[in-house]
């Protein structure tokens, strides 16, 4: 079973094409590093610092947001990707938000029992 | 005519013969394979934050449950362990992506290094997972019961505790609490943590097969691509559940 690695051959096969891949260096990932590592450690700082409460939990929740932005856009590498690949993928997870409103607002209505 | 083969180009990204999307087969499946995981783990999230919201605030409090350190026993030192935890799962995530790069430019010795210590931090991370674990059951929590109740009791006795202090338990904590918090502990982290450890297995399957060389003889390393994804969408998935079960 051969591989195709060569980009520019006009024969095109589905099931073994293979885009040919490039460096970005090494700069970049260390960099996303140091802003997940920071963004971790301010977790940890609110988490100490300010009491729980509903604004407490929203900025928790949008630092994940923050984090899973670097993740799949960097070390992912969906930022280079090609934006169709891009809106099938992402497209569908906002179909979530709709499930998490809903299934708190049951959560809530289940609580006044 | 620029204008029209830009053109002809639009149009010709679905008309076949080239790859809409510019990524291999195998890769785009693994990202509709993630797609479909991340909807598990949502429904398994979104299921937790739920039936929290049901009990009306009666809800053991995270920070007097994991407060747990290695060797520093009944020292009261909450999120400290599960944020170990996360720099682990993180630096892991980095040696990954660094092992990717190294495959671009087929640089079969650094590949080989940097999958290394992937697995390593993984393995640290499973025997982490492992330890909470077998500290929350000792604890007395099972699948249908915890021993936590510290919501009213919890709140005052945390205003008294600061970081670091010496804690015992007391049996006014240990009256029993809200059993789903502990079933949904062990059903979250727990797929997680498998898929931390197929993570793992995979990862090991990939580096066997780098230091045979099999994908030297490939041309490329597009599947130490492919686990890498596997392995990121790991750390992201603890991004939330680190969230969810430890902070809020």
């Amino acid at each position: 079973m051969s591989h195709s690695v060569d980009n520019n051959s006009n024969e095109y096969i589905p099931e073994t094409y293979v885009p040919h891949a490039e460096s970005h260096g090494t700069k970049g990932i260390w960099k996303t590093f140091w802003i997940l590592l920071g963004l971790t450690i301010i977790d940890v700082v609110f988490y100490f610092t300010i009491p729980p409460n509903m604004i407490r939990n929203s900025i928790f929740i949008v630092l994940g947001i923050v984090k899973a932005y670097f993740i799949v856009g960097d070390f992912m590498h969906m930022k280079h990707e090609r934006s169709y690949l891009v809106a099938c993928i992402i497209l569908p997870v906002l179909f979530i938000l709709g499930l998490v409103m809903g299934l708190m607002q049951e959560g809530y209505m289940l609580s006044t029992y | 005519m620029a204008t029209e083969t830009a053109e002809f180009e639009k149009q010709s990204t679905w008309a076949g013969g080239r790859s809409p999307f510019n990524v291999s087969y195998g890769k785009l499946m693994m990202w509709i394979f993630l797609l479909s995981d991340a909807f598990t783990f949502s429904s398994l999230l979104v299921a937790y934050g739920a039936i929290r919201f049901s009990k009306g605030g009666d809800w053991p409090m995270p920070d007097m449950v994991f407060n747990h350190f290695p060797f520093l026993h009944g020292i009261h030192l909450p999120l400290m362990f599960v944020s170990l935890m996360t720099l682990i799962l993180i630096i892991s995530s980095v040696t990954m992506v660094l092992a990717v790069e190294a495959g671009h430019r087929n640089d079969k010795s650094g590949v080989i290094k940097y999958m290394l210590i992937t697995i390593v931090f993984g393995s640290m991370f499973l025997g982490c997972q492992a330890w909470e674990w077998s500290n929350f059951i000792g604890d007395g929590a099972s699948l249908s019961q915890n021993n936590f109740k510290l919501t009213e009791i919890g709140a005052a006795k945390a205003e008294a505790l600061t970081l670091g202090n010496h804690y015992h338990w007391e049996d006014a904590d240990r009256t029993f609490g809200q059993p789903p918090f502990s079933a949904l502990f062990f059903m979250v982290t727990g797929f997680h943590g498998f898929h931390v450890l197929s993570g793992v297995v995979i990862l090991l399957i990939v580096f066997i097969n780098v230091m045979f060389g099999t994908y030297e003889r490939r041309g490329h390393y597009e599947m130490v691509e492919k686990v890498g994804l596997y392995w990121h969408f790991v750390d992201l998935v603890w991004v939330f559940v680190f969230t969810f079960f430890y902070l809020i």
